[in-house]
């Protein structure tokens, strides 16, 4: 069974690449393409793809606003951001917006194909780039005690450190030091990107950060 | 003594001034006393001396000299000419007149006010006319003769005639009217712009253009002031527009090269990475092509890596993602960076501007710079709050701390522009800036905004 792709890109070039990349993959079919975001829109409605990949910075409508309305006209097409932006918060803000998956757009054929599998089974895909990956290097991935995990997902929702200990009524020095743990058996150096490695090794799932 | 000139020049005047109206008063009333006095004697005088010939007549014949009354009369005219104004009367025990010279009008109110024999006392005719009026009585004729001086016809003519106490207190009285109108239009209001030129700010401060009440030398002074005052807060005014201009197109320009960068060359090298990788696929017979294809491809990354940090350097594209999620991004990276721990507090959801989230952004990234970088700090909090209706962006650090100066400029002139650059945008946006020693001995940059002011 194949599965039906739709590519958004106001990039004619990037979008001859990607066309490329697809068409050498037996069971990806690209059903249709757009330069800009209204455009894409129609042709999403029209389409219905499996997969819908968004440039981000789009002519008419931006590819996160794109990934929003998508979401709201609950429409069985998972939205994948396909952009240049390497931002943490970008990605955070996709995911929100109902993005399944965040690849940058100097990825490898493989990990495309492999992107546009995993979000087509459901699954959650994210640039190695904008999380590293145990592959890329940190190999002590240990799961994360129960306290660890609600402290993440406390953070993850915004709340600051004194906050955390407020809601879980322990001290501000223990929840940094839960943190700092956090980071250490994720290989995060920071906040957001915990967040996003715990989202890719499905230590919490994006609807328990998305509330 | 030269401070206090005017007002020692305005005494000095006042107090000749008043002692002329004080003189021409005394004058005055002294003048009257004397008129008075000299009236008095006068008619008691003449009552007297008419009383002794009368007496003396009377005990030579025994008779009223009715018929000898011309030349009873004839001394008086001849003593005192006709210009004398005044009569003399004879009057018997019951008030009859028995000889008059003049109309003696007066006489009646002579008996209801009862006669003090031998002295002068002044009454008031029916008409309102004054006399000095004295009784005499005549020795043993058992009459008494009545002599009396109408003020009007004798005082009047000598009071118009002795102006000099009226014409010293209306001097005065000028004098001190004069001193009135130097103070009220001449020195009060050169006071009143000394005051104000003093506490002048230049640029920003205008005086009022016009004082009714100065004398025009003041008032066109006055205008003067005012237009320079005014053109000086022009100035300013126009310097400001001028530095927020400058921030404005720097910040402008560097967005639009960053979306230039980011649309342009960044998109066609990814591009030229995904032909790269699709020829490697394809496959070539010549491992040497390969090794070419592969070195290309790394340096095509490398080179979009690089454009890459150059956007976000310039402008970066998460600032609208909004002030919350852009300080997370540049805490993390800021921390990656300078190996400084960064962490970001945002209370508060507020929605703000784009020039002023990016006023704030700016701020944060050049304070944890100089923490860094003059601090030695090791640690910077972030906080974004809301205080009333105002925002406020928080960042302390753990580092050396300093003295700020009063004036961001002073640290411009020595050529440190971070601070002044910091203040500047802060006062571009409607904002404040303030700095200080933070708690832990570090600096503390604090900014707020209010909330209900718009940005230009």
């Amino acid at each position: 069974m194949t599965i039906r792709v739709f590519l958004a890109d106001d990039h004619p070039l990037t979008r001859a690449g990607l066309r490329d990349y697809i068409a050498k993959e037996k069971d990806l079919e690209l059903v249709g393409e757009a330069s800009d975001g209204l455009e894409a829109w129609k042709i999403i409605e029209r389409e219905k793809p499996d997969v819908a990949l968004l440039d981000i910075r789009m002519p008419g409508e931006n590819g996160v606003s794109l990934a929003r309305r998508i979401k709201g006209s609950s429409l069985p097409v998972v939205p994948v951001m396909l952009t240049s932006f390497d931002a943490q918060q970008y990605v955070m803000a996709s995911l929100r917006a109902g993005a399944r998956g965040y690849i940058l757009k100097t990825v490898t054929p493989e990990e495309l194909s492999r992107a546009i599998r995993v979000v087509a089974r459901g699954g959650l895909y994210l640039d190695g780039e904008v999380a590293r990956s145990i592959e890329d290097g940190h190999s002590a991935f240990e799961t994360l005690s129960t306290r660890e995990r609600e402290v993440l997902l406390h953070a993850a929702r915004g709340l600051s450190s004194k906050e955390i200990a407020g809601v879980l009524i322990i001290s501000e020095r223990t929840v940094q030091t839960h943190l700092a743990s956090i980071y250490d058996k994720l290989g995060a150096r920071n906040k957001t990107e915990a967040m996003l490695l715990a989202l890719k090794y499905g230590i919490v799932a994006l609807e328990e950060l998305i509330e | 003594m030269r401070r206090h000139l005017l007002i020692l020049l305005t005494v000095a005047i006042m107090i000749p001034s008043l002692s002329a109206i004080l003189l021409g008063g005394a004058g005055l009333i002294q003048h009257e006393k004397t008129m008075k006095m000299v009236a008095r004697s006068y008619v008691v005088d003449i009552a007297e001396s008419f009383a002794s010939r009368l007496d003396l007549s009377w005990s030579r014949t025994r008779t009223f000299p009715l018929a000898n009354r011309e030349r009873f009369m004839r001394p008086r005219q001849l003593t005192w000419g006709l210009s004398i104004p005044g009569w003399v009367a004879v009057v018997d025990v019951q008030g009859n007149i028995l000889l008059s010279t003049g109309d003696a009008d007066a006489l009646p109110l002579l008996w209801e006010k009862g006669i003090p024999i031998g002295a002068a006392i002044e009454v008031e005719s029916r008409e309102g006319e004054k006399f000095t009026l004295a009784a005499y009585p005549a020795g043993e004729t058992g009459w008494y003769v009545v002599a009396a001086v109408s003020w009007d016809k004798l005082l009047g003519p000598m009071l118009r005639f002795s102006r000099w106490p009226i014409l010293v207190g209306m001097t005065g009285l000028l004098g001190l009217i004069s001193v009135l109108a130097l103070w009220k239009w001449l020195v009060a209001p050169l006071r009143v712009l000394g005051t104000e030129v003093s506490t002048l700010q230049l640029g920003k401060d205008i005086p009022e253009e016009d004082d009714p009440s100065a004398v025009f030398e003041i008032r066109r002074l006055r205008q003067v002031l005012h237009h320079l005052a005014r053109g000086a807060v022009e100035r300013a005014e126009l310097m400001k527009r001028y530095v927020g201009d400058i921030v404005r197109v720097q910040e402008e320009e560097r967005s639009r090269i960053a979306r230039d960068i980011h649309d342009g060359p960044l998109q066609d090298v990814t591009a030229l990475i995904h032909q790269i990788r699709l020829a490697r696929m394809e496959g070539t017979e010549r491992s040497g092509d390969l090794v070419r294809l592969e070195n290309a491809e790394e340096g095509a990354r490398h080179a979009v890596n690089e454009m890459r940090a150059l956007c976000d350097e310039l402008s970066p594209p998460w600032l609208d993602l909004g002030l919350s999620q852009a300080l997370d991004e540049l805490a993390e990276r800021l921390s990656r960076y300078l190996g400084v721990e960064i962490s970001v507090e945002v209370n508060t959801e507020e929605e703000l501007p784009p020039d002023v989230t990016l006023a704030f952004f700016r701020v944060v990234q050049e304070s944890v710079h100089n923490s860094v970088r003059h601090g030695e700090a090791s640690r910077v909090n972030v906080r974004f709050f809301r205080e009333g209706e105002v925002a406020v962006l928080e960042v302390t650090d753990n580092g050396k701390g300093f003295d700020p100066p009063a004036d961001f400029e002073e640290l411009r002139v020595r050529g440190h522009r971070g601070l002044a650059n910091m203040s500047e945008r802060m006062s571009l946006i409607g904002g404040e800036l303030e700095v200080s020693k933070s708690p832990e001995g570090g600096t503390l940059v604090r900014c707020s905004w209010w909330l209900t002011s718009s940005s230009a």
